[in-house]
């Protein structure tokens, strides 16, 4: 068994590493001008090469399939650590609300900040969308207190997120003829348009965080078990609770304020994983879900930009083709 | 209070503020076995939560040794008291192994990985406990006389100095309820285990128990060893129990007498 358990768990990352690697080529290489392999090696390797590759190579595909690669991550971990935290398996910063209310503080810092013609910093969007999102994980656990059925606590986060959207449509609508296209492709998620200096500031941030939550791994597992036993064992779960509410929001906010809210990677994903690798062990989960949440981002976004090209489609359409299905597979495998 | 392994003081215990039992004073060697008997809603289970600390006391202090309980560390009392609790434990993919092991989180290292003794350990409580041959069933898919089973190996791996459970037997057949508390009894002789738990079963309780506390009202209904508890009609006082609610079945109420009496 644990022999087995091992030798799964090594072809199941090594399984999700090649998705990543082949994603990750693909969505370099594919594009509105497709890009050869040698193209490519050659860019890269500085030689008689094509400037206008170079260029498209270094200041667009690159850092757009690097943001995709860490935010993938990012989503579907923040989407495990709730899941951990409610006990529900169908719990997520989307269906929470938690992506909507991080969204919704973004876009009106963001019209309130551009009307006075104030640029706005990747550091400072990423702490607007975690305050947004600690005021709809704030309102989550309100209810949770007072509703114990899980089922209803996904509704009631649904709903925070319908308010929070409709608050956001209303900015959107109010802003500058100029901003709108910006906000309103960024609103409805997207990979596009990621700098050097986004990833640079994402990717601080995010290692930061997985770093700690995988530190974290042994009283993840143990309260699993739930709340008596963990601390029967010596868990902090005051302190775990915190821990855990703030890593996932702070996930979550820096998803939304780099691409937006992508619905059902953080559901998809951990379950997908979970099957793959056969087990719930943290110290397993943290990094599959990370490497898992990478290939099915860089998947969805190679989709995105590809099926309709060159008009992109936005990437939460893709992510909840793929994504929503495998939710309503997680409610009909449920015992009740 | 030197010679106790466990012992309160004045121990107040409820929710909320609101104090459900007051001045409760046990005290109790090590190695023997106290069981709380007392009708339905009497807080058996928030003395038992009380004193895992699942609860605030809401006044009083309890003792380990000389240790105030609410003073200690949350992982020196990992080492030292491990819990049964009735609720259902809801996980996904774990074999009965996997849950067993779980009890050794206060022994292993940061990232929680199991050395070669912890294995072992592991493996030679599962063997006490019979339940090798489900080593690597799915924890979800057992019986639930099984998953108590495997709870109490959780628990016993944790190689505590006592064990609180509640209501250990409610799932367990016969076979295994009786099983069961020998086995709660060679630990106690073997490893000089303090276990202090619930029962429903009267009978069984003034078999296996040194202690009882019987639990109704405000305050500790009596203190004492079986004798002393199974004796007269105590017991047909503690649940309320006459023979106007048997409308004349003598059987039953015979039933309800011998229980009632203690015999060598």
């Amino acid at each position: 068994m644990n022999l087995n358990r091992k030798s799964r768990s090594i072809t199941a990352f090594f399984l999700l590493g090649a998705c990543v690697f082949i994603f990750f080529i693909l969505n370099i290489c594919i594009g509105s001008v497709g890009i050869a392999l040698p193209d490519m090696a050659r860019a890269f390797g500085g030689r008689e090469s094509n400037e206008t590759i170079t260029r498209i190579l270094w200041d667009i595909r690159l850092p757009r399939a690097t943001a995709v690669l860490i935010l993938g991550g990012a989503l579907s971990l923040a989407g495990y650590l709730l899941q951990t935290f409610f006990n529900n398996p169908i719990a997520g910063p989307f269906v929470l609300g938690i992506s909507s209310g991080a969204k919704m503080v973004v876009a009106l810092v963001m019209v309130f900040l551009m009307g006075k013609g104030i640029r706005v910093t990747s550091a400072a969007m990423i702490f607007a969308a975690f305050m947004g999102a600690m005021l709809s994980m704030g309102f989550v656990l309100l209810m949770s207190h007072r509703i114990h059925n899980m089922s209803m606590l996904v509704v009631s986060g649904v709903m925070i997120g319908y308010i929070c959207s409709a608050v956001t449509e209303l900015v959107v609508t109010f802003a500058n003829d100029a901003d709108i296209v910006n906000l309103h492709n960024w609103s409805r998620g997207s990979f596009s348009g990621m700098t050097w200096e986004n990833v640079k500031v994402m990717t601080v941030v995010v290692a930061i965080v997985y770093l700690a939550v995988f530190l974290m791994s042994k009283p993840l597992g143990a309260y699993q078990l739930g709340d008596a036993y963990a601390q029967n064992v010596g868990v902090n779960l005051q302190l775990l609770r915190v821990c855990i509410v703030i890593f996932s929001s702070i996930l979550s906010a820096c998803i939304v304020a780099f691409a937006g809210p992508i619905s059902f990677v953080g559901i998809a994903v951990p379950h997908l994983v979970k099957k793959l690798l056969n087990t719930t062990e943290p110290i397993r989960m943290i990094p599959a879900c990370f490497v898992g949440g990478s290939a099915f981002c860089l998947f969805c976004d190679l989709l995105a930009k590809t099926i309709l090209a060159p008009t992109e489609l936005s990437i939460s359409t893709v992510t909840a083709i793929f994504g929503a299905p495998v939710v309503l597979w997680i409610i009909k495998g449920r015992k009740a | 209070m030197k010679n106790y392994y466990f012992s309160t003081k004045k121990m107040c215990v409820g929710y909320d503020n609101k104090p459900i039992i007051k001045d409760m004073e046990i005290s109790l060697p090590r190695g023997e076995i106290l069981c709380l008997i007392g009708p339905n809603g009497a807080g058996k289970s928030t003395v038992l939560k009380s004193i895992a600390r699942q609860l605030k006391l809401l006044g009083g202090t309890a003792y380990i040794g000389q240790d105030d309980l609410s003073q200690m560390k949350a992982d020196e009392l990992a080492k030292r008291m491990s819990v049964v609790f009735t609720e259902r434990v809801k996980v996904e993919l774990k074999s009965c192994r996997d849950m067993v092991a779980t009890g050794r989180y206060p022994y292993t290292g940061w990232f929680g990985i199991l050395s070669e003794d912890d294995e072992r350990i592991v493996d030679e409580v599962m063997e006490l406990t019979h339940i090798t041959d489900i080593s690597e069933k799915d924890f979800d898919k057992i019986s639930d006389g099984q998953k108590q089973r495997v709870m109490l190996a959780r628990a016993i791996c944790q190689e505590p100095e006592i064990v609180i459970l509640d209501e250990p037997t409610s799932y367990l057949d016969i076979k295994y309820k009786l099983e069961f508390l020998l086995l709660l009894q060679e630990m106690r002789k073997k490893r000089g285990l303090t276990v202090i738990m619930s029962l429903h079963e009267l009978e069984l309780a003034k078999i296996v128990s040194d202690k009882i506390l019987c639990l109704k009202g405000e305050y500790v209904e009596r203190y004492g060893t079986p004798e002393e508890i199974f004796e007269s009609d105590f017991i047909e006082q503690l649940f309320d129990i006459n023979e106007k609610n048997f409308f004349g079945n003598e059987k039953l109420f015979a039933y309800v007498k011998q229980i009632g009496r203690y015999e060598r």
